[in-house]
C-alpha cells in the first residue's frame, strides 16, 4: 500500500503552509528560506549597497494603473542588454515590476506565477488580492538571507485589479525585506526613482490634473518623461533609445485586464510629447 | 490469502463489483473536440465535477469526492512543478496519467489489503488542431481507454465518462454518429447535452442495448435541463492566451440549447 509515489502526503491538503513554494521545497525545487548570515571573515564590517539598477514607475490614472519600465539591464557600470522586460505580468489582471538582480527577479515572478496558478487551481477559487500581495511579500521575506550576502536584492512594485469587494486598481510596493506599503497614487523603484517620485509628487500636486484624472494618452506621455528624466542623471536608466528605436515596457491594468502597448503608439506618443 | 491465487483473483473479482457498484450512479460527463476547442459537459447540483488541471488540461471525474480530490491534488502537483521547472509545453498529459497516475490506481487496486481509489476519470488536453486533441479515460484499476485508433475502431473526437459500461457504449455510439470535430460551439454544446442525456437514461433504464428514440431523448434532456444545472468547461484552442481553461456558467448555456 504504497500512494506516496504520487509525491502528496496524507495530512489535509489546502493548509496556508502548503503553498506552491513550499511544495517546490519539499521536491528541492526552489532555495530553501534560510536568513543567512553577513560573511564572518570579512574584515570591515561590509555595508550593504543597494544595487537596484533600473526605474520602474506606477501610478493610478483615468483608466487604471499604468506601470512602465525601461529596458536597460547592467552589471556594475556595463550595459549587459538593452531590451530586459522588468515588467512581468503575473496573472490577468496583475503585473510584477522589477527592480533588483535580475535572475532572482525573474525566479521570483516565476514563482509567484505559478503560485497563483496553483492556488485557484487546487482551491478552486481566484486567491484575493490582498493574498497576492502577502504572497510577494513572503517570497521577499524568504530570499532576505541572500539579501543580506550581498545578492539578489528585489524591490519590485505590484499592480492589480481588485475585482472583488470594491471594484478598483490596486497599487503596492516593497522594501527588499519584504515589507508592503499600498499606495495611494504613484509608486516608484530602482536607481532612478528618487528623480521620478520627484516628478510624479510635481504633477499630482500642482500639475494640470492630477495624477488619476490623467487620459491614457497623458499618462503615457508623463511615464515616458519620467523616464526620460531618470536616465539623464542615473546611467542605470536606459530612457528611450532614440538611435535604437527602444521604447520603455509600458502596460496598463484596468478591470478588463491587461494590455501592453505596442511600440509603434509609444513611439507616437514620444514624437509628439517628449523628443 | 495472498499465498492463494485463486483467493486474490476472488478478492479482486470481489472488489470490482463492489467499486463498479459504487460507481454505477454517476452522473455521465461527455467531453466533445469541437473547432475552436474542447467542451466538457455534465448535468448534477451536488459538487462540482470538471476541473483545471493545468494550462491545456481538464479532468472531469465522478466517484468518492475524497479519493478525485487526492488524485487531482497530485495532478496539479505534478503538472505544475513540471511546468515550473521545465516549462507549460512540456507538461504532458500522456506522460501524466501513463506514468504516474496509473500506476499508482493499478496497485492501489490490487494490494487488498488496502483502499483503492473509487473513482474513474477523464481527462483531455487541447492540442493545435483537433487532430492533436487527447482524450484518457482512467478507471479505478489504472486501466486507461484513449481516444487513440485501435485494431476496433477510428480515431475519435471525443470521449465519455459513465457509471456503467452500456452507458459509456452508447454514449459513444450516439457521438460516433452525431459528433464532428469541426462542429461549433452550438452543435458541441446540444451533442453533449444529447450524450449525457443517453448516458444518463441508461442509467435509469439499466440493460438497454439500442439507442433511446429520439424523441425519448429530447424530452428526458428537458425533464432533466428543468430540474438541475449545467455543469460545463472549455479548454479552448486559442494559443493566444497560455491558460486555456474556462468554465461556463450554467446561464451562458441556456440561451444556446436548441429546444
Amino acid at each position: 500500500m504504497d500512494r506516496s509515489q504520487l509525491g502528496f502526503d496524507q495530512n489535509f491538503s489546502g493548509a496556508a503552509d502548503d503553498d506552491f513554494p513550499s511544495l517546490l521545497r519539499r521536491k528541492g525545487l526552489l532555495a530553501p528560506a534560510v536568513i543567512g548570515s553577513m560573511p564572518q571573515n570579512s574584515r570591515q564590517q561590509q555595508t550593504w549597497q543597494p544595487t537596484e539598477a533600473t526605474t520602474i514607475l506606477a501610478f493610478k490614472f483615468s483608466g487604471g494603473v499604468l506601470v512602465a519600465g525601461d529596458r536597460r539591464a547592467t552589471a556594475g557600470n556595463i550595459v549587459v542588454y538593452d531590451r530586459a522586460d522588468k515588467v512581468l505580468e503575473i496573472d490577468s489582471h496583475s503585473i510584477m515590476a522589477i527592480a533588483g538582480v535580475p535572475a532572482t527577479a525573474w525566479e521570483m515572478a516565476r514563482v509567484l506565477e505559478h503560485s497563483l496558478q496553483y492556488f485557484r487551481r487546487t482551491q478552486l477559487q481566484e486567491m484575493s488580492v490582498d493574498g497576492k500581495v502577502r504572497a510577494l511579500s513572503k517570497l521577499l521575506r524568504d530570499n532576505f538571507g541572500f539579501v543580506m550576502q550581498g545578492v539578489g536584492v528585489v524591490v519590485p512594485i505590484f499592480a492589480t485589479y481588485d475585482g472583488n469587494s470594491k471594484p478598483e486598481a490596486r497599487l503596492y510596493f516593497y522594501d527588499a525585506m519584504g515589507a508592503q506599503f499600498e499606495a495611494t497614487d504613484y509608486a516608484a523603484t530602482g536607481s532612478g526613482s528618487p528623480a521620478v517620485r520627484g516628478i510624479l509628487y510635481y504633477e499630482n500636486t500642482w500639475g494640470l490634473k492630477r495624477l488619476h484624472k490623467l487620459s491614457e494618452q497623458e499618462a503615457v506621455s508623463l511615464a515616458l518623461r519620467a523616464l526620460d528624466t531618470a536616465a539623464e542623471s542615473d546611467t542605470a536608466t536606459a530612457g528611450v533609445d532614440r538611435s535604437g528605436k527602444i521604447y520603455p515596457v509600458i502596460k496598463i491594468v484596468s478591470r478588463e485586464g491587461i494590455t501592453t502597448l505596442p511600440e509603434n503608439k509609444i513611439a507616437a506618443v514620444f514624437k509628439e510629447m517628449v523628443a | 490469502m495472498i499465498e492463494e491465487p485463486y483467493r486474490w483473483v476472488e478478492a479482486i473479482a470481489n472488489r470490482r463489483e463492489y467499486i463498479e457498484g459504487q460507481l454505477a450512479p454517476g452522473s455521465p460527463i461527455a467531453a466533445l473536440g469541437y473547432r475552436e476547442g474542447i467542451l466538457f459537459v455534465t448535468l448534477g447540483q451536488t459538487r462540482q465535477k470538471l476541473f483545471e488541471v493545468y494550462d491545456r488540461i481538464a479532468m472531469g471525474a465522478i466517484g468518492h469526492p475524497g479519493d478525485i480530490e487526492r488524485l487531482r491534488m497530485a495532478a496539479i502537483e505534478l503538472a505544475s512543478t513540471e511546468g515550473f521547472t521545465r516549462s507549460a509545453a512540456d507538461v504532458s498529459l500522456r506522460r501524466l496519467v501513463h506514468y504516474s497516475l496509473s500506476p499508482v490506481m493499478k496497485s492501489a487496486f490490487e494490494q487488498i489489503y488496502g483502499p483503492p481509489y473509487l473513482t474513474r476519470m477523464l481527462f483531455a488536453e487541447v492540442g493545435a488542431r483537433p487532430e492533436d486533441d487527447l482524450f484518457l479515460r482512467v478507471e479505478y484499476d489504472g486501466e486507461i481507454a484513449s481516444n487513440g485508433a485501435t485494431y476496433a475502431r477510428a480515431r475519435q473526437d471525443f470521449a465519455v465518462l459513465s457509471g456503467t459500461r452500456q452507458s459509456v457504449e452508447l454514449m459513444e455510439a450516439f457521438l460516433k454518429s452525431e459528433h464532428k470535430p469541426d462542429a461549433s460551439f452550438e452543435v458541441a454544446v446540444n451533442s453533449a447535452l444529447d450524450a449525457w442525456s443517453i448516458g444518463h437514461m441508461l442509467l435509469q433504464a439499466g440493460e438497454a442495448k439500442e439507442l433511446p428514440a429520439r424523441d425519448a431523448i429530447a424530452q428526458h434532456r428537458q425533464e432533466q435541463l428543468s430540474i438541475v444545472a449545467i455543469e460545463a468547461a472549455v479548454l479552448e484552442r486559442d494559443s493566444s492566451r497560455p491558460i486555456r481553461y474556462r468554465s461556463l456558467a450554467d446561464k451562458e448555456l441556456r440561451s444556446i440549447i436548441s429546444r
